[in-house]
């Protein structure tokens, strides 16, 4: 135990993770030998051939990150039942995520070719300056995203680390401020991802996000029944917790403040059930599975998932305000849980869900962007003609310095981690589900609305976080949502009391079909070959763009 | 010469509408229940009297939330175990876009 009452893992729970981390860089060594075997680095380092499975799918696109581990459990214990409100939707989100786009992106990404989500909305629109776009705000959002994640992980292994470890690092010149512990676990964890992902690319962060999310189910379904017995019962811990921060831990709109008031609660539904169908992570796995049938087995599984996570996490953590009743950082509720119920080598097993939960986010993200700067930046603009072994050799390059360059970032990090991977996946969700919607659904969209679609959805949603930041930094509350930090002044605005992310995608909204109702109608061939049956011997778009006699016989 | 619409995308666009619907139902439930009987408000104060508890947990919250969430999920069974179609998706261009690329040059 600290001075400061906060708990310290023991060295068998270094040696737990320390395990768990080894996996998942064995993972990573067999994920590469495995995709040696196929033809095509770009679509096996990026994509996986296209052949993962159902458990595969459900288990990546279970949309668990950081905030799922670290932020969630802080809001629960923060500001009570509410939350399970703000989580709700969640109930529809494997129906939504994975079955309102999944068949099609499935279809457009083999007939176009697309391995990236850049590539699908350029190869679907027929646009180079809609693939640049999209490569863009990928970067951009997702490097937001992966500081946060970094943060977290860096966090989790300070809490592992044994105080001898970090001591040896600390001399007479380190500052009084400097928080050695974080710095070491964020170096930690840094190595551990940058080098499974670099060297297995795509299966490997799928292989790993399977296993680690098995682990943290079972962390989950582990930490439940010690939760339950050391609160004395959710009835109970409800009680204590009502008592402690007032009537609001049990009723909305949340205990404190107005955390949740109903115009948010209606944004949350659209929040996690609509924006989680328009992240490029869950893109790029419905252009990954094997087939429909992998599909419709997914969406069961996710189904079942989520149940087993999500509702006992609310339960948990509910609990931990009269296991815990004075924590200073709500943010290190989760660690402290872990530490103060279990055994040491149970609490580095369980400690492993929520470090897993972040290492399997990064890895996929982290693939994300470097596909980006390589298919779709180095390769389409700077060097089509590339060998291939040029082409590896710049994916890994880019998947390390990305993680290196995110590292530094995440020395300084923001606070609220949930807070910023709620603007980033706001953020990408007004950008391209829009657009991926109308190029899945609607014949008549056109490049210049599916531009003007991310354009908008993109600008309202940073529009309104920026007035958020900017009324924060003043010292104005709205009130409502999480309070405005004085460390960390980042925050959104909520107009009319909804979340950006709901003002982002009807801006979108408005903005794709109008720009595509006043544009000229997209090219018939490519529309045909899109859209309607075609024979076995048909082009992609991109051969039709380099030979349009051969697009003559589609019109 | 002209194609009929892909049976991929009118399976797609048929189950993606229902999907949405499913989803505002939920949405318009969950929230409506739980404003009306979980929300402090004006006029509207509750405490300690009003948790009402069922399995340790709010009334509101298994009412607005948990039992719709099973319902859901009991849907979800049904729609992707028995409804959803299985589609061929196509044979994958992935390499035919490979060789486009690097034919189509900078250009």
């Amino acid at each position: 135990m600290r001075p400061d009452g906060t708990r310290h893992a023991e060295f068998a729970t270094l040696i737990a993770l320390v395990v768990f981390t080894l996996i998942s860089l064995g993972l990573g060594v067999v994920a590469n030998f495995a995709a040696q075997k196929r033809l095509g680095f770009l679509r096996k380092y990026f994509l996986g051939n296209r052949t993962l499975g159902a458990f595969a799918v459900a288990l990546t696109a279970a949309v668990m990150s950081g905030g799922t581990f670290m932020g969630f459990p802080s809001l629960v214990y923060k500001f009570g039942w509410v939350v399970a409100l703000w989580i709700a939707s969640y109930m529809v989100a494997p129906l939504t995520v994975l079955g309102v786009l999944g068949k099609r992106i499935g279809q457009l990404s083999r007939r176009t070719g697309a391995i990236t989500l850049p590539d699908l909305l350029r190869e679907r629109y027929g646009s180079p300056a809609l693939g640049l776009l999209t490569s863009s705000l990928v970067i951009f959002f997702l490097t937001c995203n992966l500081v946060a994640q970094f943060k977290a992980g860096g966090v989790i292994m300070k809490y592992i680390l044994p105080s001898e470890s970090v001591n040896l690092f600390v001399s007479e010149n380190t500052p009084a401020t400097a928080d050695m512990g974080y710095y070491l676990g964020l170096a930690i964890f840094t190595a551990t991802v940058v080098a499974y992902t670099t060297y297995g690319g795509f299966l490997a962060a799928v292989w790993t996000d399977v296993f680690q999310s098995i682990i943290m189910a079972v962390g989950v379904v582990i930490l439940f029944p010690l939760a339950w017995h050391a609160s004395g019962g959710l009835e109970h811990a409800t009680s204590v917790g009502m008592k402690m921060v007032g009537p609001g831990f049990a009723f909305g709109p949340g205990a404190g403040r107005a955390f949740h008031p109903i115009g948010l609660a209606i944004s949350f539904f659209f929040m996690w059930a609509i924006t989680g169908m328009g992240q490029p992570s869950t893109m790029v796995r419905l252009m990954a599975f094997r087939d429909s049938k992998t599909l419709r087995y997914s969406i069961l599984y996710l189904s079942i998932y989520n149940i087993i996570i999500y509702i006992p996490l609310i339960f948990i953590f509910v609990a931990a305000r009269s296991i815990l009743p004075h924590l200073a950082k709500s943010d290190d509720v989760m660690p402290q849980l872990v530490l103060t119920l279990a055994n040491p080598y149970v609490a580095g097993l369980i400690l492993a869900a929520p470090y897993g939960a972040v290492m399997s986010t990064v890895s996929g993200w982290l693939l994300i962007i470097s596909s980006g700067l390589v298919r779709d930046l180095y390769q389409r603009f700077l060097r089509p003609t590339a060998s291939e072994r040029e082409i590896a050799r710049a994916s890994y390059a880019a998947t390390v310095a990305i993680g290196l360059l995110v590292a530094i970032v995440a020395l300084r990090p923001p606070e609220f981690l949930q807070l910023i991977v709620v603007f980033a996946s706001s953020g990408m969700a007004a950008a391209f589900l829009v657009p991926a919607l109308m190029g899945c659904f609607w014949r008549r969209a056109t490049a210049r609305g599916a531009l003007a679609a991310m354009v908008s959805g993109a600008v309202v949603t940073l529009a309104l976080y920026v007035v958020g930041t900017a009324l924060a930094r003043s010292g104005f509350d709205q009130g409502i949502g999480p309070p405005p930090s004085k460390d960390s002044p980042f925050g959104a605005y909520y107009l009319l009391g909804f979340d950006p992310c709901v003002w982002g995608l009807v801006a979108s909204l408005a903005a794709g079909v109008l720009g595509s109702l006043l544009s000229p109608p997209p090219d018939p061939a490519r529309v045909s070959l899109l859209f309607d049956v075609q024979g076995a011997d048909a082009p992609a778009p991109a051969t039709i763009d380099l030979h349009p006699e051969l697009g003559q016989a589609l019109e | 010469m002209s194609h009929p619409p892909d049976p991929v995308y009118r399976h797609a666009r048929r189950e993606a509408a229902i999907i949405l619907l499913v989803w505002l139902a939920s949405t318009v439930y969950s929230c409506i229940y739980s404003y009306l009987f979980g929300y402090i408000r004006t006029g509207r104060p509750l405490g300690p009297a009003d948790v009402h508890p069922i399995l340790g947990m709010p009334s509101w919250v298994f009412w607005g939330i948990m039992v719709p969430w099973a319902i859901c999920t009991v849907f979800t069974f049904w729609f992707a175990g028995w409804y959803m179609a299985d589609d061929d998706l196509g044979s994958d261009h992935a390499a035919e876009l490979e060789t486009d690329i690097r034919e189509g040059g900078l250009s």
